[in-house]
């Protein structure tokens, strides 16, 4: 981390954020006419893209079908040209797999997958330009999509990476922040209930200062909850409105 | 990490549950929780044992309530599980209650009991027929249930024809079963659909509207052009006209009005009556 200050004397970070301040968050439901359901969306500068297909039959074998509940199969890709250094194979890789098993584990949480038994829900999301928080952009692309194809579901998912530098803690980090390599925290939340979908963390953190990084992270997925709200809201409203309501 | 989790989830419970009246016609979104007529007097589900005790405590106040689509019962919580727009139907009988749905745009059809769909055979195994109808599982269909068919005569379907039939099995445990016949064995225009015609699919929300009894689209487009028309719950239209350029056009209008607002539509069939 040499000569790096990821947090000035007077509270500002790299790119002139506050501690607990989110970058600039933007949504789009229903971009595509194909899918169930589709959204993209833009935080800061990592862009993500989402889309949803089912609750449809199981596609390959039947014997991977649950008698009691919607097997949910996420897949995560990053597009080649994402990262700065351009990648080689788009998904299929190591990272690519365990953020699809952290993406699976989440929206089972969150979709209330027993009212469709042998059935299946895909949800496939690809990254299109990489900057920090590329799980926290996932989920919140994920769950737009999953609420864009009527899926019944327990509750909003809300996602949000937080990190700890010089004793405090850092809400939505960048890629600048991530590389530093100082801990790093993924939280997925169910906003209204408070309860927690997964929560991640990587690097060593000490125990005291984990409850301040956890309420960052909460707080943050918070605020994202109420932005995404308002981009649920004004969609449902168009699409009524030009339904002639 | 235990501790840290609970102080997360306790700051976070405040979310305050708003009266299903209150929020009618407007948009719901998941994890919203809503109260009943019968709740909003006192504070909440919470402080159901702090409650006067009343003498009709039992029969409650509002009537029996429904929750349709969208709407999730949990304890005496009600918890909305898809975003649209919260309608109310009163009941016929008129004391309270009622029910209660989340009208929401989707595009994935789900089997309901006792909806009229269109489906496409894709096998025949034995005596019952395979039909898709666009949900996650393929519905089953009967020989026997089409007007006038017995064990020697036997009706004429093959793999790929349109089946207009409406649902008597339909729930997440079980395999969805269609018939072509009411409850008193007639078609009622139920059956096979004709060689002709087009198959096209809308949005689920479309397909309501167009099925409202007081729908103006389709008066409009019944003005254009004489028609057969049939629409499946499950987001399916089947249009037949006079010409193969009649079909498509209508076709093409049906699948706009999507995208349209009611004076965009009007524009569209006016100029159309011209031509």
């Amino acid at each position: 981390m040499a000569g790096l200050e990821l947090l000035s004397d007077q509270g500002y970070r790299v790119d002139g954020r506050r501690a607990g301040e989110l970058r600039k968050i933007q949504a789009r439901m229903g971009v595509f006419a194909q899918a169930d359901g589709s959204a993209y969306i833009e935080q800061g500068n990592t862009k993500a893209l989402a889309v949803v297909y089912g609750p449809h039959e199981i596609r390959g074998s039947r014997a991977r079908a649950l008698p009691d509940r919607a097997l949910v199969n996420c897949q995560y890709s990053s597009a080649t040209f994402s990262t700065g250094e351009r990648k080689r194979r788009p998904h299929g890789d190591r990272k690519s797999c365990e953020m699809g098993l952290q993406l699976r584990q989440t929206f089972e949480a969150a979709v209330l997958t027993q009212l469709h038994p042998r059935s299946q829900i895909d949800i496939y999301v690809q990254v299109l330009q990489a900057d920090g928080g590329t799980y926290a952009a996932c989920v919140n692309a994920a769950t737009l999509a999953v609420l864009d194809a009527g899926i019944p579901m327990r509750d909003f998912v809300c996602a949000c990476s937080a990190g700890f530098v010089d004793g405090t803690a850092l809400a939505d980090l960048s890629h600048v922040e991530e590389a530093a390599g100082g801990p790093q925290l993924a939280l997925a939340l169910l906003p209204s209930s408070g309860q927690i979908a997964l929560l991640e963390m990587d690097a060593r953190l000490h125990e005291d200062q984990l409850e301040q990084v956890l309420e960052t992270a909460a707080q943050a997925a918070r605020d994202v909850h109420t932005l995404l709200d308002r981009v649920v809201r004004q969609h449902v409203q168009e699409a009524s409105i030009l339904l002639g309501d | 990490m235990a501790e840290a989790a609970a102080v997360v989830a306790e700051s976070l419970a405040g979310y305050r549950a708003r009266a299903a009246r209150a929020v009618l016609e407007q948009v719901v979104l998941p994890g919203e929780e809503l109260l009943l007529p019968g709740q909003e007097d006192g504070e909440g589900p919470g402080s159901a044992g702090e409650r006067p005790l009343r003498l009709n405590a039992g029969a409650r106040s509002g009537g029996r309530v429904v929750c349709g689509p969208g709407l999730r019962r949990c304890g005496d919580r009600l918890l909305v599980t898809k975003c649209g727009r919260l309608r109310h139907k009163e009941p016929g009988s008129g004391n309270g209650g009622g029910v209660y749905w989340v009208d929401s745009q989707q595009k994935r059809y789900v089997p309901v009991k006792g909806d009229h769909v269109i489906g496409i055979v894709t096998a025949k195994s034995g005596d019952i027929f395979k039909v898709d109808v666009g949900g996650s599982e393929p519905a089953s269909l009967s020989y026997l249930s089409f007007e006038g068919a017995t064990k020697r005569n036997r009706p004429n379907v093959q793999v790929g024809d349109l089946i207009y039939g409406q649902f008597v099995v339909a729930n997440k445990d079980m395999e969805p079963e269609m018939v072509c016949i009411d409850s008193c064995g007639r078609a009622n225009g139920m059956g096979v659909i004709g060689q002709d015609g087009l198959l096209f699919k809308v949005t689920l929300g479309l397909i309501r509207r167009l099925l409202a009894p007081d729908c103006e689209i389709l008066q409009e487009v019944g003005k254009l052009y004489p028609l057969e028309i049939v629409f499946g719950m499950n987001g399916r239209i089947w249009v037949k006209a006079k010409t193969i350029q009649q079909t498509l056009i209508l076709a093409n209008i049906l699948e706009a009005c999507e995208h349209m607002t009611a004076d965009q539509r009007k524009q569209i069939f006016s100029r159309l009556a011209e031509s």
